[in-house]
């Protein structure tokens, strides 16, 4: 096979020792071919007596003692992360049963709330049921009110039941709120006054004639 | 290929018939390396410095420019090799994957000092391949110093095909390039190296 000059560097670049054995082939027939295979080959010549070596007794026990050194390092690496990670899992364990705990005392003290309403609740009832009983006893002479003053009493009885329903209604909306129970034991309590004038005047009344 | 062309700077191209052949690939001889050098069992880092250690050195060397730095380079490739054998993952052969790690070395320490090669007298430390005259001195003398002149790339592939004589599979998987960028780059190197060197 034979080449011109103008396939050389396809020759050079594919560097393997066919091509620049017929690199060479055709260098014996051309000048400037043989100046620049000549120029290539002087670098690839130089180049492999650069190749470096010198004593160096010391570096492999400095590359095995390194070695070790890692793996002691690494070794203690694990052992810190292990325990970090148990460090980790123990305040996580402490803060779940801590909030555990917390949550059960939320509930119990919501616990302790509700019974205590339940108690406030029954006494009202039977404070109620008290105060209805004597509007019963009351009842009767109201019914028939006579005099400017009974007439009063009966429509301020009337105004407070209207007021009590208006408070009761807001209550049981929110049981918890104290201030709306102490505004209905109020009324029940001028209620239970009115109730008490009431019977006292009808008694004076009869006692007078 | 004018990307190539391009990368290099040739002056025109040329015809490149690329034969492709795959780098060496993993075999159960290197995945047994790789685990023993996970366990960091001193035998089997000895038997590869033994039979690895010089060329690193050399390499490293051509790199970095002086026997000290060089030594530092293997040293820390070992200690690599070490950390990261439980992640060989076999892409490369063995040897592929530790002179990759070794180049990446050089690399790193070139970095460190603003990639500058710290030229040393090292001739009356190192010695060449054979007995050479005073003319050939001079001429490696002047070789070297055009190569410390050259982009990492460029000189990382002349030293291991020319110096080292490496194949250019084994510098297409030591470099992650393809094996005909690695012949053009030796190319457009000689060529570049050969007009300086008329010079």
């Amino acid at each position: 096979m034979t080449i011109n000059c103008n396939q050389l560097d396809d020759l050079l670049l594919e560097g393997d020792p066919s091509s620049l054995d017929l690199a060479a082939r055709h260098a014996q027939s051309c000048a400037a071919c043989m100046e620049t295979l000549a120029g290539w080959n002087e670098i690839s010549d130089t180049a492999r007596g650069l190749h470096a070596t010198w004593n160096s007794d010391l570096l492999w026990p400095r590359i095995e003692r390194a070695i070790k050194g890692e793996r002691r390092s690494t070794r203690t690496r694990v052992w810190q992360i292990a325990a970090a990670l148990l460090l980790l899992a123990a305040l996580g364990a402490t803060a779940w049963i801590a909030q555990r705990r917390m949550h059960a005392a939320e509930f119990d003290e919501a616990i302790l709330k509700a019974s205590a309403i339940d108690e406030v609740e029954q006494a009202e009832k039977a404070h109620i049921a008290a105060i209805n009983h004597l509007e019963t006893l009351a009842s009767a002479k109201l019914d028939q009110a006579s005099t400017p003053l009974m007439v009063s009493y009966k429509e301020k009885l009337l105004m407070l039941d209207d007021a009590i329903a208006e408070c009761q209604t807001a209550i049981d909306k929110n049981r918890q709120n104290a201030y709306l129970r102490t505004q209905l034991l109020t009324m029940y309590s001028e209620k239970q006054r009115t109730l008490r004038d009431v019977l006292r005047e009808d008694s004076n009344h009869v006692s007078t004639r | 290929m004018d990307a190539v062309a391009s990368a290099v700077d040739l002056p025109r191209p040329v015809n490149l018939t690329i034969t492709p052949q795959p780098p060496p690939r993993m075999s159960e001889d290197d995945l047994r390396l790789a685990r023993a050098c996970a366990g960091g069992d001193s035998d089997v880092f000895a038997s590869i410095y033994a039979n690895h250690g010089e060329r690193m050195k050399s390499i490293a060397y051509h790199q970095l420019g002086n026997v000290s730095d060089a030594e530092d380079a293997v040293q820390e490739t070992f200690i690599k090799v070490h950390r990261a054998a439980a992640s060989y993952n076999g892409d490369a052969a063995f040897t592929t994957w530790l002179y990759r790690i070794l180049i990446n070395t050089c690399y790193d320490m070139l970095r460190r000092r603003n990639r500058r090669i710290r030229e040393t007298p090292i001739d009356d430390q190192i010695a060449g391949g054979r007995a050479a005259s005073a003319v050939d001195d001079v001429k490696r003398m002047a070789l070297r110093k055009l190569l410390s002149e050259l982009p990492e790339q460029r000189r990382t592939v002349f030293a291991l095909f020319e110096i080292e004589g490496l194949s250019h599979a084994e510098i297409a998987g030591i470099l992650d390039i393809t094996e005909g960028n690695s012949k053009w780059i030796l190319f457009s190197t000689k060529k570049q190296l050969q007009e300086q060197w008329k010079k």
